[in-house]
């Protein structure tokens, strides 16, 4: 019992990653079209600005989180601007060829700036462990399912509450119509760049926290994808949800079946729910009327 | 007010659509433009509003001049802020939105402080729409989606509204309640409609002024009373061709009166 409660908890702790990563992807997706592979290197990026302000720049937690936040936010702007703006319209072949290849120069980029090495640890969230009665918790676990849960919240009202947010609903819906209303579809785009270069990086940094920083951080893309997929590509609670999912079966898996396993069964999961469900579980299906 | 002075428009630099239109909307008027499919019409609205820009289109001769300022080059957005709304044909709701998110969409370019004023006058207008506030918009039939897409422009307080074929697939009755509005609408909000209507019944019904159009001109333009009573709009667009007389095969051609304006 124990055992399967670890990994619960060591599963939900990843799976909130993947949620922060994967909504990072339906937000590109659902506002510009974009499938975003290079969404792990933006993470990867965000993750390793953050670590500059804490580490060498000595900056305290919070400071380097709010740097890190603004310019990670920064960063997806200007890779919107940069790479995708010229695409908007173009055939999905061009889109994903693209940014593949941006997670390629990204990577590259990482390495000249900051080494491919992996750097100096800093920690994020204190150690140690509760001891809740029948089994004990590591606090670092609890605090960053936590924060990561505060920020996928925040995401979440963001979206259906704030005027901004139902205006990244509407560009979803339709630019030309959007544009007809007044609204500046280019600006949107660039701002969900922005979100979802930010959220990324929150999520890397509580990978960093559990692996240390390093180019591995960039891999968090590959599974944050299945994420996203399962969730529904339109719908941000899907992708938070279908992270939880895959980060629960992924570690439930590895936990009884071996560590090698975890990852082939998220996609096996992937595969399964798109059998039955092709929109995802929150997909928005294609409104048909008879 | 907003003045067309024999523009030319064309699609991906080879397709010219409009071939020299002129046309003028006065404040407060509604003008009718009329005519049948392909020739332009959507067009004229699309170069008026900007959204020509969007759809690899532009204005190559000729110019379009609002209040004074040529407003031809702008994007569909700068248009927008000047009060030149285009209600786009095909009723485009924003689908997996609700009614009332569509509507306070339409008002995202004014301040946000009167978006609760602005609803409740839409829904003084359209009372239906009150009561489907919340549903997916996707989900509306043609009429609650045609009064949603209209409630959205008039969010948006404009000073031209640019209306694109209201009536297309709506039932007669559904027809007259729309134009009821929008005449309602014309009157207290001193808003410019320009009209695009196949239905040249219903158009002439409420324009002052209407224009018809065929193959990218202007073919003929008057006061809407008489060109009601022009013989061969009555009978290309009306429908209104002598009966009770016998028929021989031999007359029936494509056009039985030569049109008087070619």
């Amino acid at each position: 019992m124990e055992v399967f409660l670890q990994l619960v908890i060591s599963g939900l702790v990843n799976g909130s990653i993947y949620g922060l990563v994967a909504v990072g992807f339906v937000l590109i997706y659902k506002c510009s079209g974009v499938l975003n592979f290079a969404q792990g290197n933006m993470v990867l990026i965000g993750a390793y600005i953050f670590w500059t302000f804490k580490g060498p720049l000595g900056f305290g937690l919070l400071p380097s989180l709010f740097f890190g936040a603004a310019l990670s936010f920064l960063f997806g702007m200007i890779v919107e601007r940069l790479s995708l703006r010229p695409l908007v319209g173009q055939s999905i072949l061009s889109m994903i060829t693209v940014t593949i290849f941006l997670s390629l120069l990204l990577e590259g980029v990482t390495c000249i700036m900051w080494g491919s090495n992996p750097l100096s640890k800093a920690d994020i969230f204190p150690k140690g462990t509760i001891n809740l009665g029948f089994f004990n918790v590591m606090i670092d676990n609890i605090l960053a399912f936590c924060f990561a849960l505060i920020v996928m919240t925040v995401l979440i009202l963001f979206f259906q509450y704030t005027r901004l947010g139902l205006a990244m609903r509407g560009v979803a819906e339709g630019h030309q119509i959007m544009q007809a209303l007044g609204i500046r579809v280019k600006k949107i785009l660039t701002i969900s760049w922005g979100i979802a270069g930010m959220a990324g990086t929150i999520g890397g940094i509580i990978l960093a926290d559990k692996i240390g920083f390093g180019l591995g951080l960039s891999h968090i893309g590959i599974a944050a994808i299945p994420a996203a997929f399962i969730g529904g590509l339109e719908s941000p609670l899907g992708a938070i949800l279908g992270g939880l999912i895959i980060g629960l079966v992924e570690s439930i898996v590895s936990g009884y079946v071996g560590n090698a396993a975890g990852t082939p069964a998220a996609y096996v999961l992937l595969v399964i729910v798109m059998l039955f469900r092709p929109y995802g579980f929150f997909g928005l299906e294609r409104i048909e009327r008879v | 007010m907003l003045n067309l002075a024999n523009i030319e428009v064309m699609y991906a630099s080879v397709i010219l659509v409009l071939r020299g239109i002129s046309l003028k909307l006065g404040e407060g008027a509604i003008v009718a433009l009329l005519g049948g499919n392909g020739a332009g019409k959507t067009t004229t609205l699309k170069a008026i509003s900007g959204l020509l820009h969007t759809e690899l289109g532009e204005v190559t001769a000729g110019s379009i001049e609002y209040n004074g300022e040529r407003i031809d080059k702008l994007g569909p957005e700068e248009i927008a802020k000047r009060g030149i709304l285009q209600v786009m044909e095909g009723r485009p709701v924003l689908e997996h939105l609700s009614a009332e998110e569509n509507l306070i969409l339409g008002g995202y370019i004014v301040k946000s402080a009167d978006t609760k004023r602005d609803l409740d006058m839409v829904y003084d207008y359209f009372p239906k729409l009150k009561m489907l506030r919340n549903k997916t918009s996707g989900y509306l039939s043609g009429g609650e989606q045609q009064m949603v897409v209209m409630g959205r422009a008039m969010m948006g307080h404009p000073k031209v509204m640019l209306l694109d074929e209201p009536s297309l697939g709506l039932a007669p009755l559904m027809v007259e309640e729309i134009y009821q509005i929008v005449e309602r609408f014309n009157r207290e909000e001193k808003t410019s409609v320009l009209l695009v209507e196949q239905n040249a019944r219903a158009a002439l019904a409420i324009a002052e002024y209407g224009y018809v159009m065929e193959n990218g001109r202007v073919v003929l333009d008057g006061p809407a009373s008489s060109l009601a009573e022009n013989e061969d709009i009555k009978e290309f667009y009306l429908g209104l061709s002598v009966m009770g007389k016998k028929k021989s095969y031999s007359e029936v051609r494509h056009y039985k009166r030569r049109k008087r304006w070619l």
